[in-house]
């Protein structure tokens, strides 16, 4: 069976430094020392799609890099199993769920297949989300240390689900949310760690403007007039008729176009439905552009997010939202929700504008399109802001500093000398 | 045998004439030769002492034997000159005597050449690993020319052998152009003074330390964090330098530069409305205290100072009472020297507020004031300083994390009252004024990155 995962590295680490400082890279450096002769087990149920496994494709290269022995695992699960745990990650993010005792049944038949198929080898063991969180029944065999991360957002979560979790999550020896609000009451020590983005992916990467201008060519927009921009999937969670709406009022005083730009979600029957009903609210006005971007654009959505001129993130709910980090980190105005970990990335009037509803949102966009002065003082304020808090390197930080915090260092006091 | 000396003394009886000529003009010239050497070698002495030219003995060692022989072999071709000896005969034996000229005069050039440098680059310490390097390619040279003007004289073609010589050269000029450029940009170091061992340079590049050593193809810098940088010497050279000159006052103990990483520790409590969040505030440990009251300020350094409470600004914000936030936003916390003073200032307003006036809003779900814990892990950084200079260039580098360690962290975490900086300045420099200044200057009033120029700008302002 093939569960190990090799990676490649991708970026070296110190094409971070022209970045994030050559200190900064050093204290990761004697961060990572402090680990050395430990083995990072890295468990979760898929090396490929996902933003777990994106995360981890550019973090554990990183942390090798670093010299920490760092290696991906994968569970096996099936359709059925993976069914189960989608309908645990729903209940989780608080939507109704039918969870039956089958299903809790079948989690727990899968496991145990796995606690015998994987191969238990490391010092530490960092689980990332439900799907193989009851791994931690090999704890009382084997011992070491167990973290589990949890990516969801479970501020509200179906209690049943998370009673059922919560029975694994507390012989953890830590947890890790990424919001404040995430945190639960449990046993255990919890720590806070943001996810991040990778500045030197194509994703993030400064382009020419050869590129730029090529990508608006090929979907036919220009750059005579501002553009206002929103990348996400076609859901109704982020509200892209909210946004339209916001769009026209805008438009009546400004002469402005908007882009949105985004795919549909296999798993989401539901996308290819709202990206029709977008189409049909967008008809008729030759300002509004609605772009089907296919998987693996990143270069695509890099450009547009680098084209526009005021970005915005209307969503009704949201996860971490690192659309936001991403936007910001291009060093653009960003109008957005404040919903889900947005907040920790906007402060209000300071990194970008807050809003609550699409009134609020027009005139937020009004505000950054006749005041560009304003607009890239916000733009210049996010994008420090990312780089101090929302780059790879940063999670790297906390991923190290957690692993130190849960062996016998971390144990004595809130200060730590290493 | 008998036969042949009776022949040649009749030869000499007959031809006496032709053989006393030329042993006469061989001793004349001889003669004249120990007299001009004698009154070349007085005069130069004389003038040697006058001008204390160093140099004297050894030119004086090297050629007294030799000028000998040098008009040994003039005599010799002199005497040939008047001999009766026929022309080609005296043309071989002037062949003769001009190669034994050139040998001689080859070997003391050579070695004259090779002493006085010797002398010089003594006296030069830098150049001196680089001396057995010059010494050799001088002692080729000359005898490259020597052997040259040999087969000149043989009558040996030398044009080929000069073109040859001369792309040989021209292509290890090329092949060595760096290196040959280093050497005299060595020379030029050590002849113009500019860096000498020991001086304070900072380089083009940024990068600054202490001169170590000035070789012929590098100089050696040792930086602030130890690190060895080799500086080929034409960079040195053609790059702008800023030579601070020589250390200042070495304090009486190094400064040791550390950083600070928090992780935040999540801890699972959240208060709705004033009441909770007071109650919660007596509850909570010290460094939870310290993350509300500073992550704001280190998150968003980049910003204008704004108030760096947490409570301020979600009581403001989610809330809504903005008298109430102001309160808590004017809490200096410059005034308060531990954590436990700060806390009981913060709670001392919010109970006062919440006497006199009922309990106001609950805020909405999702947005409850979440307590979060900062777990500080304190690492070595590779930096130290030994006086004020190497400080403030250290403190030009270190990450905003060391900054805040020792002034926040170090003052009001660690209970010391004061930041380290000050500290170390009092104690270990002695400059009790320049301390005073930096423990009166309040750091919440600045962003970090201009709380670090203005330490800076004072530090400078004073070692200048």
């Amino acid at each position: 069976m093939q569960n190990e995962v090799h990676l490649q590295s991708r970026s070296r680490l110190q094409d971070y430094e022209l970045i994030v400082g050559r200190s900064c890279i050093e204290e990761l450096r004697i961060l990572a020392w402090e680990l050395s002769g430990k083995v990072i087990q890295i468990v979760n149920s898929t090396f490929v799609g996902g933003g777990v496994a994106e995360i981890l494709e550019h973090l554990i290269p990183l942390l090798n890099q670093l010299g920490v022995d760092a290696r991906w695992d994968v569970i096996q699960g099936g359709e059925e199993f993976f069914e189960v745990t989608k309908k645990f990650h729903n209940a989780l993010h608080g939507r109704r769920e039918k969870i039956l005792p089958e299903d809790f049944a079948l989690f727990t038949e899968i496991t145990e297949r796995n606690l015998e198929e994987l191969r238990f080898y490391g010092d530490i063991f960092f689980i990332h989300d439900p799907q193989p969180v009851a791994l931690i029944a090999k704890k009382k065999e084997i011992g070491r240390n167990w973290v589990w991360r949890c990516h969801i957002d479970v501020s509200n979560p179906n209690r049943k689900v998370w009673e059922f979790l919560r029975g694994f999550v507390v012989n953890y020896d830590a947890a890790v949310f990424s919001a404040p609000n995430f945190a639960q009451k449990l046993p255990i020590r919890q720590f806070m760690v943001t996810p991040s983005i990778d500045p030197l992916s194509d994703k993030n990467r400064e382009l020419d403007q050869g590129t730029i201008y090529s990508v608006l060519a090929k979907y036919g927009l220009t750059s005579d007039k501002p553009m206002i921009v929103q990348i996400s999937r076609f859901d109704r969670l982020k509200d892209p008729l909210g946004v339209i709406e916001a769009f026209e009022m805008v438009r009546k005083g400004i002469d402005c176009q908007l882009v949105l730009a985004g795919g549909t979600a296999t798993d989401d029957p539901e996308s290819e439905q709202v990206l029709e009903e977008v189409r049909k609210r967008a008809e008729g006005n030759p300002d509004i552009h609605v772009l089907l971007v296919p998987p693996e654009s990143d270069l695509e959505i890099n450009a547009l997010q680098q084209a526009a001129t005021v970005i915005i993130q209307k969503s009704l709910k949201e996860g971490f939202g690192l659309t936001i980090s991403e936007a910001l980190w291009k060093g653009k105005p960003v109008v957005a929700s404040a919903v889900g970990g947005i907040p920790l990335q906007i402060k209000n009037k300071f990194t970008g504008l807050l809003c609550y509803s699409v009134e609020g949102a027009a005139y937020d966009l009004k505000q950054l399109l006749s005041n560009p002065e304003y607009a890239n003082w916000l733009g210049h304020n996010g994008r420090e802001h990312v780089k101090q808090n929302f780059l790879i390197t940063n999670q790297l930080k906390d991923y190290l500093l957690t692993f130190l915090a849960i062996g016998p260092l971390g144990k004595s006091s809130d200060i730590i000398y290493l | 045998m008998f036969d042949w000396l009776t022949n040649f003394w009749l030869w000499l009886t007959q031809n006496w004439l032709h053989v006393v000529i030329p042993l006469v003009v061989f001793l004349a010239t001889y003669v004249v030769g120990l007299w001009v050497r004698r009154v070349v070698y007085r005069a130069f002495g004389r003038w040697a002492v006058v001008a204390k030219w160093e140099g004297r003995q050894v030119i004086i060692q090297t050629t007294r034997a030799p000028f000998l022989h040098w008009f040994l072999i003039l005599s010799a071709f002199m005497a040939i000159e008047v001999s009766k000896l026929d022309f080609s005969s005296k043309a071989l034996a002037g062949k003769i005597l001009a190669s034994l000229l050139t040998i001689s005069l080859t070997w003391v050039v050579a070695t004259l050449c090779a002493s006085i440098l010797k002398l010089y680059i003594g006296k030069m310490k830098r150049l001196q690993p680089s001396e057995p390097l010059i010494v050799n390619v001088i002692r080729i040279t000359i005898a490259v020319v020597g052997a040259l003007i040999l087969l000149d004289i043989w009558g040996v073609p030398t044009t080929p052998i000069i073109l040859v010589l001369a792309a040989g050269i021209l292509i290890a000029a090329l092949a060595f152009r760096d290196v040959i450029a280093n050497l005299f940009s060595g020379f030029q170091l050590a002849q113009g003074e500019q860096v000498r061992v020991g001086d304070f340079v900072k380089l083009e590049s940024g990068e600054s330390g202490y001169v170590t050593d000035v070789t012929w193809r590098n100089t050696q810098i040792r930086s602030l964090e130890g690190n060895l940088i080799l500086v080929p010497n034409s960079r040195l050279l053609q790059g702008t330098i800023i030579n601070y000159g020589r250390p200042l006052k070495k304090a009486s103990e190094p400064f040791h530069f550390y950083a600070r990483l928090h992780l935040k520790e999540l801890t699972g409590l959240k208060a709705r409305n004033l009441s909770e969040l007071v109650n919660l505030l007596r509850e909570v440990p010290d460094s939870v205290i310290y993350y509300h009251t500073h992550h704001f300020l280190e998150e968003h350094h980049y910003l204008t100072p704004e108030p760096a409470s947490d409570f301020a600004l979600w009581v403001s914000d989610e809330l809504g009472d903005e008298v109430l936030g102001e309160k808590l936003a004017s809490i200096d916390t410059f005034d308060f020297p531990t954590i436990g003073a700060l806390r009981t200032r913060i709670e001392g307003v919010i109970r006062d507020y919440l006497s006199k006036n009922p309990d106001g809003r609950t805020a909405r779900e999702g947005a409850e004031f979440h307590f979060v814990k900062s777990i500080s892990f304190v690492l070595p950084t590779p930096y130290t300083a030994n006086d004020l200079r190497e400080f403030v260039e250290v403190l030009r580098q270190i990450s905003l994390d060391s900054l805040s360690y020792h002034i926040f962290e170090a003052r009001l975490r660690l209970k010391k009252g004061v930041n380290d900086f000050s500290t170390w300045i009092e104690e270990c420099v002695g400059d009790k004024d320049l301390a005073d200044r930096l423990a009166y200057l309040d750091p919440y009033n600045y962003t970090l990155e201009s709380l670090r120029s203005t330490i800076i700008q004072l530090i400078e302002k004073r070692i200048k």
